[in-house]
């Protein structure tokens, strides 16, 4: 028995996941959420913009804000500035003349004591957040505005893609924001949803101060709150057509000391106060599948990643290994032309290409759903080159940070 | 039923169905392998029969015969690469892989039988022959590099003649050349133009074990 054999069983359940994915994809709930028209009654809309030392990205994040197609009599937008120590309150100040625009300073406390400063100078009806690193399209706050109809809504997610890639790291991570929007939106039409991320994520203000408002969760507020509304009882919905841009990491550094801090927040929550959730028949979708699946997805990223190293190591250090003394000129040279018969296919090799077949797919009907405009193919090609080999480092270090206990920083 | 419930099964249906077509494509690729290796060696069977056959036909004159093994050679050498291939996807105790180096290694020995054979009768040079002995049942670290460095040599000189045998096959043709060449289960074992060497250190070792212009031939380096 290969040490493949092992990988088996999560490839099978990584092929179930995505199969589940395109078919609640299809399914009437999705369908009926794709062709959700726009609200007639325009509730009153606070949105906050949470910013520690966020001099370079803030201006455009409020001219993004200002550009919002929505009546500016029921919109509020309240910069909060969270201690900054860099020339983020001068660049605030730049938008004090706006009459909807609120700028609130305070000691840095961190981002879930911002949101809720926030949150407790407005009595608008729904209150979003938008990270000052992030971009809004016009229309987006129309779409998120639209899934509220329902009152047992009390929070609704946007698409989220990345604001000009402009390395193959960015665009890794464009494709894998773009799969998120496929993700995010069948998910969310069963209320599978546990993240509401930072960017343009909205909520009913009187949900969220039902529940006690924001809290630090692990460094991952939004998280926390979405598990939160979860637990008691409410649905997460998700707009696919609301469009937001937010900056990715540009370094391998960085983009894992981020992914650290989310998957580590995701263990410490679901692993801690949000146990219960997991495998609870009364959470439906979230609690018998979204949540087991995602906790198996870190440890089986682990487990093939560790597996096709050990092979790739396996493997080069045999070939090295005979071939030595052989002259170069043979050794390194293939031989002989192309022979299907040598064609190294294997029902390992062949899984994990429909693995990734499947993601393609998903990745794909995310930029249609959402008509997020950019280079998919490009985004693509970098995640099928990257993505397995890099994700697997953040899983390995926030685990084994959440394993000995150890915290880090929030800024990348 | 709840629609979670039912994209679930609709899921799992699919995925069975992904994962059943995969491994019948594997299958029915590993089986194409095996047929094309049969279908390899029914020919090269039959090529040699046909050698065999005018060999005798012309006891007299067998050097008249325009019939030659050296293509035969170089197609045994490429069936032997599939065969190795073949067996390290399906596993060496696969049934079908252990009928088909019975076969193979039946096909090495009257190839070499019948080379050494033409030589003597026409007196000519006979061409430099390796019998190499290996095992793959993990108790011979070094084969793998010694069947690698055989393949350099087979490659870079053309007229060298191996002939690579599974000690532990279960056959009696090959038993039967095992206890005429002599060779004892200390493995990598070779025999080049009927002497016996054992173990591999290195290419240039093994260089050293030919007779002396053996691999000076005029056919060009590769």
């Amino acid at each position: 028995m290969g040490l493949e054999t092992f990988a088996y069983p999560f490839l099978f359940v990584a092929i179930f996941v995505e199969s589940f994915i395109l078919v609640t994809l299809l399914s009437k709930p999705a369908r009926e959420a794709r062709a959700r028209t726009l609200n007639t009654t325009i509730p009153t809309v606070a949105v906050i913009v949470p910013c520690w030392n966020e001099m370079t990205t803030l201006a455009s994040t409020c001219e993004s804000l200002l550009a919002l197609e929505y009546p500016k009599e029921k919109l509020e937008i309240i910069l909060v500035n969270d201690g900054s120590t860099d020339a983020t309150s001068s660049v605030m100040q730049k938008f004090a003349h706006h009459p909807h625009v609120r700028i609130i300073h305070k000691e840095n406390g961190g981002k879930h004591t911002a949101l809720n400063a926030g949150i407790a100078a407005t009595q608008a009806e729904i209150v979003g957040c938008l990270d000052a690193d992030s971009f809004v399209e016009p229309d987006a706050l129309r779409e998120i505005v639209a899934c509220f109809v329902d009152a047992n809504v009390a929070a609704a997610t946007a698409a989220m893609s990345v604001h000009r890639p402009n390395n193959i790291l960015q665009y890794m991570q464009n494709a894998e924001y773009t799969f998120g929007i496929s993700l995010r939106h069948s998910l969310s039409s069963l209320n599978g949803l546990y993240v509401t991320p930072g960017p343009f994520s909205f909520y009913r203000r009187s949900i969220v101060n039902e529940l006690g408002g924001f809290r630090y969760g692990h460094q991952t507020e939004d998280m926390e709150m979405a598990l939160r509304i979860q637990q008691a009882g409410y649905k997460i919905e998700n707009a696919p057509r609301a469009r937001v841009y937010t900056k990715a990491p540009d370094t391998l550094f960085k983009l894992i000391k981020q992914r650290t801090r989310w998957t580590s927040g995701f263990l410490r929550n679901i692993l801690g106060e949000y146990r219960g959730l997991i495998g609870s028949y009364k959470h439906g979708t979230l609690g018998m599948l979204v949540l087991p699946s995602a906790l198996l997805s870190i440890g089986s990223g682990i487990m093939l990643f560790s597996i096709v190293l050990f092979k790739i190591v396996q493997h080069a250090s045999a070939a090295i290994e005979i071939r030595a003394g052989i002259p170069l000129s043979y050794a390194i040279l293939p031989h002989g032309s192309f022979d299907w018969f040598y064609f190294p296919a294997s029902v390992y090799l062949l899984l994990a290409f429909t693995t990734m077949l499947a993601s393609f797919t998903l990745i794909t009907i995310g930029k249609n759903i959402s008509k997020t405009p950019g280079n998919l193919p490009f985004s693509i090609a970098s995640y099928a080159l990257l993505y397995a080999f890099i994700a697997p480092l953040w899983l390995i270090r926030a685990t084994s940070d959440v394993a000995r206990g150890k915290r880090r920083g929030w800024r990348y | 039923m709840p629609l979670a419930a039912r994209n679930a099964l609709i899921a799992l249906g699919i995925t069975i169905a992904l994962v059943s077509t995969v491994a019948y494509a594997i299958n029915y690729l590993n089986q194409a392998r095996i047929t094309e290796i049969s279908a390899i060696q029914d020919k090269i069977s039959i090529e040699i029969l046909s050698l065999d056959t005018q060999f005798s036909l012309l006891t007299a004159a067998p050097c008249d015969s325009t019939a030659s093994s050296t293509t035969l050679t170089g197609e045994l050498a490429d069936l032997g690469t599939r065969l190795a291939y073949t067996e390290n996807q399906l596993g060496s105790d696969n049934p079908q892989v252990l009928q088909l180096k019975n076969q193979y290694s039946l096909l090495e020995i009257r190839d070499y039988l019948i080379t050494k054979q033409l030589a003597a009768a026409c007196g000519a040079k006979p061409p430099v022959m390796v019998l190499y002995f290996y095992s793959n049942a993990g108790d011979c670290d070094d084969c793998d590099k010694a069947g690698y460095a055989l393949s350099y040599l087979r490659d870079t000189y053309p007229k060298l003649r191996v002939y690579s045998f599974d000690y532990n096959l279960d056959l009696g043709a090959l038993k039967t050349l095992i206890q005429v060449t002599k060779v004892q289960d200390s493995l990598p074992a070779f025999v080049i133009n009927g002497k016996v060497f054992y173990g591999f250190t290195s290419l240039a070792d093994l260089e050293k074990q030919f007779p002396k212009g053996a691999l000076a031939t005029s056919t060009a380096k590769l």
